[in-house]
Order: C-alpha cells, then sequence, then structure tokens
C-alpha cells in the first residue's frame, strides 16, 4: 500500500467546494509479487525494516531456505523518504552482502470530484507524483 | 450400590410367599371371606408370622405413617374380636415393639384388616415401582442373560415376559410419533423432498442458495426470509482478510426491488417530494439519470425532510436506448432493505397517487397455485397406497414445481400498482431477481473467470427450434450487437484491473452471459490476477478515469419478459450431468452450441470507503444482479473461483469498517429501526435476566442508566433544556460555556440556571487571558452581542413551532462538513488543511453554533470514533465530555488512560431486598392480600430488576460525573485499524457546545465508557463526509 501523502495540491484553490467534493482514489496497483514491498507513513518504520530484513534472510531455520535473493522497495510521494532510508539502512546492516539500484517514475493518481448539485456530471482529474523503487540484491562475495 | 440393593430387596419382597401377595385383596373381600381364610391357614400362619413380622420391621421407616395413623383411629371404635385377636396382636407387637404404647384391648377385625392391606398395598407398589429407567432385560443378572432379549420376548424368564412386552410396545407406541409416516428413501424422493421443502418457506421465504447456506452457515429467520448470519467455521478474521486482500462473496437476494415505470418527469417530481438535496444528490443527478451510475439517498415521507425518515435507498435507471429514439416512459429500481419496504412503499403509492392494477393480479404466475395441488397430494397418499402410484403418474404429468422467486406472495395481493392521474405504475419485483455482492480486491478476477460472455448466434433458419429466441433476435440487430461487444471488451479490461475502487464509484455495467455452469473448473482453485492482463494501456486509463459508457450499462435484464423466459429455459443440473457423462472425453470442456443458455446480468459498483482520510476503497466491490432461478448456477462457479462466503455478521463487520450505519440498526429515526431497538432491547434484557445478580453487572452503581436501549428522545430533549437554561441565565455565552465544563468538574449533577451565573462570574476571570485561543476569542465577543438579539427570537420561535417531540438525524451535508472541519483538532500537521478548507467553511462562533441549533434543535449527527490507547468499545457504550482536567492530565502523562467513573449508589437495593422479602413470605404464607398489595405496588413502577435503573430516567446528560454526549451503536476493536473503533451517534446540541469549549489543539476529543465499566477512554471524534 503506497501512501498518497502528499499535501493538498495548489489546484485545489480553483475547485469550487460548493459545487464539488473532491475524493481521492487509490493509486492504480499491478499485482503483488512476494519480494515486493510497499513502503507508507502509517507503518512503523521499524516494522518495515523488519520485514524488509526477514525477506532478505529468509524464514529462519524451519525452511533453511536464503529468503528472496532481491526485493523491491516501492515508495510514492511522502514516502520515497522513508524508502531510501530503508534500503541504505539495509544495505548499511549487511556488512556489504546487500546492494540497492534506484529507479524513480511518475505515478498517475486519480481524483474523483463528486459533484453537490444535481446538474453536474461527477469529474475526475489526473495529477501526477513521483515514486521510486528500489531494489535490494544480494551480491555474491568475491 | 443403593439402587442395585433397593433392586435386590424388591426381588425378594417378590418372591415372597404367596400369602402375603394375597392379603392384598383382604380389604376388598368380605369379613366372612376373611375369616374362613384365616380359620383355614391359621396354623401355617402362625409359624410363618414371626420372619415376616422381622421383614416388615426393617420396612418400618418407610411405611409408618400409613400403618400407624389407622391404627391410632381404630383404636377407640368398638368392635368384636374373636379369634383372630390373638395373631392381631401378634402382628401388631412385631409392628411396634420399640414403642411404648399401651397394647390395646380389642380390635375391629375388619379395620383392622383393612389397614394392613392398605399398608401391603403401598409396600407392594414400592416393591414393583421401578427406581431406575432401565428395562427389565437390563436388570436380569448377567447369567440370565441371553442375546437378543429386547428383540424376542421369548428369550426372558417366563415371569418377566409380561412387562418386557409392555415395555416393547410403549416403546413402539412412542417411536411411532416421532417418526416421519413416509420411509426415508421416500422421504428423500425429489418430489416429495420439494413438496417439503416448499411447505417449510411458507413462512419464511427461502433465498435460492438456502440449501447450500443450511448446510454450512447458522440459519436466522429475519424479516420472512431465512438468511444464514454467520458461517459455523471459525472465520471472523478469515472474512475480514477476505475482504481486504482476497474476495468475499454474499448473498443479498433478501434485498427488496421497486420498480417505477413512468415518465421521466412525472417520476421525479413525484420523488422529489421525498427527498432533499440537502442530503446529497437526489434523482435527478445527471450521471444517475442517464443510466450509467448508481444513486444512493435517504427518503423521507413527503414534504416532511428533515423528520420523519423512511429509510435509505439505492436506486438505478433504466439507460436510455441509443437506438430508440422515444425515450417517453423511463425505469427505476430502487433497491430498499426488506424492513424499510413497506414504508417505502405505501410512501411511494401515495405520493405517485396509485391503485392497484386489477389485471396484473390476475395474472399472477402459476408457482402460487402449488400450494392447494400439494395439500391434495398428500391427503391422497395418506388415503391407500395404490392410489399414491395413480396420483405419482398423474404428477409426473403435472410435476410440482420448485418455488422459485416470492413463495410467501399472496396470489390476490396485488403486486403492482399503477396511477391514473401521472401514468407511473409501480411494481413490485422482489424476489424476481437474485443480488450477490462480491468484496475486495480479487473480486474483478473471480467474475472474469466465472463469467464468459455469451456468444453471439451465428447459425440462419433453424431459429424456431431453439429456446432463447429473444437471444437469436438481438444478434440480428447490429447496434446490438456492437453493443455486446462493446460490453465484452469492457469486461475483459476489468480482469487487468487489480482493485474495483478504481472504477468510479457506482459504476454500471450490463452484460449477457453464457452458462456460467459450462466452464466449471474441476477442483475448487483461487482465482489470481492475470499479469498479462495488465497493461496500463489507454483503454484501462479510459475505464478508470470515465468509467463504462453509458451504452453499455445497458442489459436485457429489465426486460420482464425476457428473464421470464432465461428462468424457464434453464437447462437442469441433471441434464447437465447428464451431457457431462455423456462426453467423449471425461471431464473435457462441455459445449452445448446454441442450446447454452444466455442469462442477461447487470455488474454494479459498490464503493468501499469513500470517505474519512485512512484506507480509502476498502470494502470495493462489485453487486452482480441475476435473473431468479439461476442463484445456485453461478454461486458454485464464484466458490470454486475461491471467494470466501460471508453472512449478516459479515456484513455488519463490512459496514462497520467502511464507516457506513448498517440496515436498520443504524437508523435510529426510522419505524424499522425504531422496531429494531426495541427487540434488541428485549433479547438483552432477557440475557441479562438469565444470570443471577451477582454473576451481571448492576448498571445502576456502574451509573449506566440504560444500557440496553439508547434513549435518542431523552438525550436530546435533556440537551435541548440544558441550553435553554444557559440561555437564559444573564451571561455571556461564551463565558457560560466555560462555566459549565467546571461545572463538570467539580462534580456536581446538576445545572441549575441560577447556579451556572455564579460559577461563570468566578471563572470568568480566570478563563479570559490564557484558556482561548485569540481567533476565537474575537468572533465570540462578536458573535455574543449579535447573538444576544436572535437568540430570544429564536427560543420563542422555536417553543411556538415545537410541536413534535421527535429527534431526527442530521443528514444535511452542508453542516456536516461544517462540522466535521470543526472537529479536528487545530495542531501544528493539519495546519495547513484547516486553512485551505477555512477558505469557504464558516468559523466556530457562537453564531454559527445558535443558527444551526435553532432549525435542527433536536438532532443527532453520525460519528466516528477512534480511541487514542487502549479500550475496547461495545455497544451502547456512552460518549461524553471530557472536563478540564483530564485535559490537563493527559498533557502531563501520554500515557494517562483516562479518567474513571466513581461508584454510585443503587438506590433500589432496600426496595429490591423488600420485594424479595415479600415474595419469600408469599410463598411461605400464601396470603391473599399480600399479593394484592404486591401486584399494586409493582404495576405502579414495574418489577424491581436488581442491577437496572427503574421507572423513568433522570436527567441522563449529568448523570454521571462527565456530561452524556451520546451513545455508540458499533463498536469493536477493529483488525483494520488496529485500535478500538466505534460509530455511534451524538447530540447536534451537545456537540457544538463542546466544540466550542474545547481549547483548539484538544477539539474532538471525547470520552467513552463501556456500560458495565467504571474506566474512561479518551477517543477522538471523526466525523466523515
Amino acid at each position: 500500500m503506497a501512501e498518497n501523502g502528499e499535501p493538498w495540491g495548489a489546484s485545489e484553490a480553483e475547485l469550487d467546494p460548493v459545487e464539488y467534493t473532491l475524493r481521492k482514489r487509490l493509486p492504480h496497483r499491478l499485482p503483488r509479487r512476494p519480494n515486493d514491498i510497499y513502503v507508507n507513513m502509517k507503518t512503523d518504520f521499524k516494522a518495515q525494516l523488519a520485514r524488509c530484513q526477514k525477506l532478505l534472510e529468509g524464514s529462519g531455520g524451519a525452511r533453511g531456505q536464503g529468503g528472496c535473493p532481491e526485493i523491491y522497495i516501492h515508495g510514492l510521494g511522502l514516502a520515497i523518504n522513508r524508502a531510501i532510508n530503508i534500503a541504505l539502512q539495509l544495505q548499511a546492516g549487511s556488512f556489504g552482502a546487500l546492494q540497492v539500484a534506484a529507479n524513480t517514475s511518475t505515478v498517475e493518481l486519480v481524483d474523483e470530484l463528486e459533484p453537490e448539485t444535481n446538474t453536474r456530471e461527477p469529474l475526475t482529474r489526473t495529477r501526477n507524483n513521483s515514486a521510486i523503487h528500489i531494489r535490494v540484491f544480494r551480491v555474491t562475495p568475491k | 450400590m443403593s439402587n442395585a440393593r433397593e433392586k435386590k430387596h424388591a426381588k425378594k419382597m417378590r418372591n415372597q410367599p404367596t400369602n402375603v401377595t394375597l392379603t392384598s385383596g383382604f380389604g376388598i373381600t368380605d369379613e366372612k371371606g376373611v375369616k374362613h381364610h384365616n380359620g383355614n391357614e391359621k396354623s401355617f400362619h402362625y409359624q410363618k408370622q414371626e420372619p415376616h413380622a422381622g421383614a416388615a420391621q426393617h420396612q418400618q421407616p418407610k411405611s409408618t405413617h400409613v400403618s400407624s395413623e389407622p391404627c391410632m383411629n381404630e383404636q377407640p371404635s368398638k368392635g368384636h374380636c374373636k379369634g383372630e385377636k390373638g395373631k392381631g396382636q401378634a402382628g401388631w407387637r412385631g409392628g411396634h415393639q420399640g414403642a411404648t404404647r399401651e397394647i390395646p384391648k380389642y380390635i375391629t377385625a375388619s379395620t383392622f384388616a383393612q389397614a394392613r392391606a392398605a399398608e401391603i398395598n403401598a409396600m407392594l407398589k414400592a416393591v414393583t415401582q421401578k427406581s431406575s429407567n432401565s428395562l427389565v432385560f437390563q436388570t436380569l443378572p448377567r447369567h440370565m442373560r441371553r442375546r437378543a432379549m429386547s428383540h424376542n420376548v421369548k428369550r426372558l424368564p417366563r415371569r418377566l415376559r409380561e412387562i418386557a412386552q409392555k415395555e416393547a410396545e410403549k416403546t413402539e407406541h412412542q417411536k411411532k410419533e416421532h417418526s416421519k409416516n413416509k420411509c426415508r428413501k421416500a422421504r428423500r424422493c425429489h418430489l416429495n423432498l420439494l413438496l417439503e421443502f416448499n411447505r417449510r418457506q411458507k413462512k419464511n421465504v427461502w433465498l435460492e442458495t438456502h440449501i447450500w447456506h443450511a448446510k454450512r452457515f447458522h440459519m436466522v429467520k429475519k424479516w420472512g426470509y431465512c438468511i444464514g448470519e454467520s458461517p459455523t467455521v471459525k472465520s471472523y478474521r478469515a472474512s475480514y482478510r477476505a475482504m481486504t486482500n482476497h474476495c468475499l462473496l454474499q448473498d443479498l437476494s433478501y434485498y427488496c426491488c421497486l420498480e417505477l415505470n413512468g415518465k421521466e418527469e412525472e417520476i421525479l417530481k413525484a420523488l422529489s417530494r421525498m427527498c432533499s438535496i440537502d442530503t446529497g444528490l437526489t434523482f435527478a443527478a445527471v450521471h444517475c439519470l442517464s443510466g450509467k451510475r448508481q444513486g444512493s439517498l435517504v427518503l423521507y415521507r413527503a414534504d416532511k425532510y428533515p423528520e420523519e425518515m423512511l429509510g435509505p435507498i439505492t436506486f438505478i435507471w433504466k439507460s436510455e436506448d441509443g437506438t430508440i429514439t422515444t425515450p417517453i416512459n423511463r425505469k427505476l429500481w430502487l433497491w430498499t432493505h426488506p424492513t424499510l419496504k413497506q414504508d417505502i412503499l405505501t410512501e411511494l403509492k401515495v405520493v405517485c397517487q396509485c391503485v392497484p392494477l386489477p389485471e396484473v393480479a390476475a395474472s399472477i404466475p402459476e408457482v402460487v397455485l402449488t400450494p392447494p395441488e400439494e395439500k391434495s397430494h398428500i391427503e391422497q397418499t395418506k388415503n391407500c397406497k395404490k392410489r399414491k402410484r395413480d396420483d405419482g403418474e398423474k404428477n409426473a404429468n403435472n410435476p410440482v414445481k420448485k418455488i422459485v422467486g416470492d413463495g410467501t406472495r399472496n396470489p390476490f395481493q396485488p403486486y403492482s400498482w399503477t396511477s391514473p392521474a401521472t401514468g407511473i405504475v409501480i411494481s413490485d419485483l422482489t424476489m424476481e431477481m437474485n443480488r450477490y455482492r462480491l468484496i475486495g480486491p480479487l473480486s474483478h478476477s473471480i467474475l472474469t473467470e466465472a463469467l464468459k460472455t455469451a456468444s453471439l448466434y451465428t447459425g440462419i433458419g433453424d431459429a424456431e427450434t431453439l429456446p432463447h429466441s429473444w437471444w437469436i433476435e438481438t444478434c440480428k440487430n447490429p447496434d446490438r450487437v456492437a453493443v455486446h461487444h462493446h460490453q465484452e471488451a469492457i469486461f475483459e479490461l476489468l480482469g487487468g484491473i487489480a482493485s474495483p475502487a478504481e472504477i468510479p464509484a457506482g459504476t454500471i455495467l450490463g452484460l449477457t452471459v453464457g452458462d456460467p455452469r459450462v466452464n466449471l473448473p474441476q477442483k475448487k482453485s483461487k482465482a489470481l490476477p492475470n499479469l498479462e492482463k495488465c497493461q496500463d494501456n489507454e483503454k484501462v486509463r479510459q475505464l478508470r478515469l470515465e468509467g463504462v459508457p453509458v451504452e453499455c450499462s445497458h442489459s436485457f435484464i429489465w426486460n420482464q419478459d425476457i428473464c421470464k423466459s432465461v428462468t424457464e429455459n434453464k437447462i437442469s443440473e441433471k441434464e447437465l450431468n447428464q451431457m457431462r457423462s455423456e462426453l467423449m472425453v471425461p471431464g473435457s470442456q462441455l459445449n452445448l452450441g446454441h442450446r447454452e443458455s444466455k442469462i442477461p446480468i447487470l455488474l454494479i459498483q459498490q464503493p468501499g470507503k469513500v470517505t474519512g482520510e485512512d484506507r480509502l476503497g476498502w470494502g470495493s466491490g462489485w453487486d452482480i444482479l441475476l435473473p431468479k432461478g439461476w442463484g445456485m448456477a453461478f454461486w458454485i462457479p464464484f466458490i470454486y473461483r475461491g471467494a470466501r462466503v460471508g453472512g449478516l455478521k459479515e456484513g455488519l463487520i463490512h459496514s462497520r469498517y467502511k464507516g457506513a450505519p448498517s440496515i436498520p440498526d443504524d437508523y435510529p429515526d426510522c419505524p424499522a429501526g425504531i422496531l429494531f431497538a426495541t427487540e434488541q432491547e428485549n433479547n438483552l434484557l432477557e440475557k441479562y435476566k438469565r444470570h443471577p445478580p451477582a454473576k451481571r453487572p448492576n448498571y445502576v452503581k456502574h451509573g449506566t442508566l440504560s444500557p440496553f436501549r439508547c434513549p435518542w428522545e431523552q438525550l436530546t430533549r435533556d440537551w435541548e433544556s440544558r441550553i435553554k437554561a444557559q440561555e437564559e441565565s444573564p451571561v455571556s455565552p461564551c463565558s457560560s460555556a466555560n462555566g459549565k465544563s467546571d461545572t463538570g468538574k467539580e462534580d456536581t449533577c446538576v445545572v441549575e440556571g441560577e447556579q451556572v451565573p455564579q460559577l461563570t462570574c468566578e471563572t470568568e476571570a480566570l478563563q479570559d487571558s490564557p484558556g482561548e485561543p485569540e481567533e476565537m476569542m474575537d468572533t465570540d465577543s462578536q458573535g455574543a452581542t449579535m447573538s444576544r438579539d436572535t437568540t430570544d427570537e429564536d427560543i420563542c420561535g422555536k417553543n411556538g413551532g415545537r410541536a413534535k417531540s421527535t429527534f431526527n438525524v442530521l443528514r444535511n451535508r452542508k453542516l456536516l462538513k461544517y462540522l466535521s472541519a470543526w472537529c479536528q483538532p487545530v495542531g501544528r500537521r493539519n495546519q495547513a488543511v484547516l486553512r485551505a478548507s477555512r477558505m469557504h467553511q464558516q468559523e466556530l462562533t457562537r453564531a454559527t453554533c445558535l443558527s444551526i441549533l435553532c432549525s435542527y434543535p433536536r438532532s443527532l449527527v453520525w460519528v466516528s470514533l477512534s480511541l487514542l490507547r487502549k479500550g475496547n468499545p461495545e455497544l451502547h457504550t456512552m460518549i461524553c465530555i471530557p472536563s478540564k482536567e483530564d485535559f490537563l492530565r493527559l498533557n502531563e502523562d501520554r500515557l494517562y488512560c483516562g479518567p474513571q467513573e466513581s461508584k454510585h449508589s443503587d438506590p433500589f437495593k432496600a426496595k429490591a431486598r423488600k420485594q424479595k422479602e415479600k415474595k419469600k413470605t408469599e410463598k411461605g404464607q400464601k396470603q391473599e392480600r399480600g399479593t394484592a398489595g404486591e401486584s399494586r405496588c409493582t404495576k405502579g413502577c414495574s418489577e424491581v430488576i436488581p442491577g437496572l435503573w427503574l421507572g423513568p430516567l433522570p436527567n441522563i446528560t449529568d448523570h454521571c460525573s462527565r456530561t452524556l454526549l451520546g451513545f455508540v451503536t458499533q463498536g469493536d476493536f477493529s483488525l483494520a485499524a488496529g485500535c478500538g473503533r466505534a460509530l455511534g451517534f451524538v447530540s447536534l446540541t451537545g456537540l457544538l457546545e463542546m466544540l466550542s469549549s474545547q481549547p483548539a489543539d484538544k477539539r474532538g476529543l471525547v470520552l467513552l465508557r463501556t456500560p458495565a465499566s467504571l474506566q474512561y477512554r479518551f477517543a477522538s471524534i471523526i466525523i466523515d463526509i
């Protein structure tokens, strides 16, 4: 779940509040692989970090597997900062076993404008927000 | 052990010499016979008497009063004692050896014998009476038992045969009473089963998925339907997960559909009287009117807004056909909850000026004719067996139809009404359609996998022989075909969208699909989103932005004739299985070709949580409407694709997490809601009474006045009078508000008009300098002077205008928006938000408050509450206003949980004790006077139930140390939010009062207290709009 905690844009001023109510929609989501992690601002930072670590290290002694060789950390808007933070923390804590590679992108967000009067059609407007996708992967020590 | 001994003893007694048993006849036989008898066996008697007397002595404790009393009586009586004197005395002595009594000089033979006979009778009775409930052959010792003794009486010892025979007959008789009159095979025969099923759903209608549900759910009879309440398996968390991550399926076929058919302007004109634009969009909203979207609103009695609410509904307009240019008659479907249907229907009839349509009433579906037939069938089968077969043959020609749709509908009761004046036809389409709800992000993949759009008809010529003539007709029309292709394309696109929340709310998509049973998977599987379909192309973007175009919302389900033919031409499950078994390759796909049914359906997007800040789009999904008869054919395929099924409870959780009020629980101002509240109160009271007073909370001591019911009316009334008392006091309103919170602090229970000014005068000086933020201050002082003039008039107006004593729920969107903004605390974080919203927002001032209050003097506001720390709110949890002291302590200690209510005294304790004592004495003495007095006393003030408040409630707002603001109607630990969440109503008057007196950074904080606890917990009020 990406957080669209971006503060209200300047476009807000144009909107006539008497005629429309703004309803934000969740960003478009692609099907999620098990090694995708969407960072948000609501969950505790430590918990999210621990989740990533758990994914990378595998589920302990029960299966004996090494976990995922790589994970993707996605952050949107306000959560970009935190995503980067998590990735760097992971890297720092791994003693050189993990590498990061970042990608940025733009995500189109949809806002719904619900009319307040019968005569108006509901509108949708799109705005863009930046996102980051960080690939954290294991490098084999040489 | 004792039992065994008794049995042993009984056996011994049974084998006593015959003379003992013979004496039982003594009392009956005349004196002569006795004499004669005794004379004959005198010598024998004397020998035998001694051991017998000893035995009698053992028996003594049991039969003392039986034996002794007649003796006492007979003593003074004179009689002739001749031959038996000696024997009698001997017997007497044997009986009362230890007793120091005078030996009677003579006794009367007849009475003596009678007494003995009674004694012996009693003994015999004791002997023959079985103390255990075992059968005779079970009492036999092991070495006498034989195989199959219960089956064959002759294997028992002869002396027990008679009793065993009796017992066997008895059990047989009992069995016969319980058993059905037919053997199991006959009962399970399809025809009889169907008859039985039809009979069983006469009172409460079964949904089409009833049998499926009945095997897996706790069923409840509610609202005239049999509905699954919750699954028998543990599934609380699992169904929550299904709603958030997978898919939850619900059968909502019990929802009622009312159809309005007529001219658009006429319908709009009629319905505009029942709703108000204040509460949101009405029937005339452009996007709803075109048939593109579903709308929802709250109906009121005609011209009565904001009072007399009828209930919430959703509605769909039938889209205008693009091909036909004369859209004179429009169709409108209103979907209501069954509890609200009657009220809404009657009001609709009034609004549209309708009368029942006689012709339609006559042409009722023939299904309803089955009950009489069924009755005759049963009667005949009872008469004789031979005719049963004939009857079966007769029935084969005219088989009993399964009730499809509403079986309870009375054939002579009209279900369609027309209005001569406006031309509007109202019809009741209850149970004519199935409605399923899919909730969760995987509902898209389940829908796209389970349903395949119908294949077009390509053959020419043999159109008449095929059953689906309507489909062939449409396939000939190129416009229709184009629409069908368009719908198909959009439906395919849905598979590539990860969540239903990404599509505009209330989107409608019509569709014609093939038989979903044909491509049923072999095993239950889980439908997962297909990565290939998830292309982020222009078409998907279009769908996400614009929704489904108008022409694609067309569906043939609007056409009653087509629906009827689709229902009738359904290939039965049996035939389908037959065809499957005849496949060349077992397990391969069945190809029905043109025989495959085409089913028109309608998909309606349900927006999940749209209000508020967090978890947007939670619980979104799709509703699917099917023609009747096809329920199970769609149900099983959905389940085979991995949908989890929920019942009423899951539906409640869904609406709770969405923050939406559930029907009818959370509509206290509509008739159904009031009914629900009284029912709930009775249930809870019954449950409460089942516990002994020591094992249940004493609500009086907890200060909970009404733990089982929310006294909304009194709450609003108390708040109104409270405010009025403040207004009349000669101080500025601003400081009076402060003073009020002070009174709360000092735990004074009653705020009276005289008391307030003294307090406020003292506090005014204190409060003015540090307390209020600057903006509040100046606006208040301005508003105060202004409002003084207006309020007096307002109050006069209020007193004059208010005739009804009822309350209403505030649904005015504008006001709710203001309230929503006012409830937010002004912190550093949402400063920007507030500033942005303040541009079009009125300030929270005294003047605005008063203007709101005079138009809504007795209103409730729907709020959601989120607990700050600990706490698990329950039903009827009290929402209270925190005092200044609480805020101080909260500031000092961040882990502060909340204040505690001091224990109240129980003024009814003495009364309850008195009543108890009275009851006791009554029981002992059984005085008639006492009961009369008691009943008179209890009639006046009803019976004292220890732990509950007796009689009329006092002023409920200030019964406890914190002022009461409202009640919670739904509350629980929220799995979605990870803390306690509650939904409820607060008094508008109280809310405004509270907000205006609270410091800005703590605004919207309240205290919650569950009925059976003294601990208050902090929570913040959120008004979502």
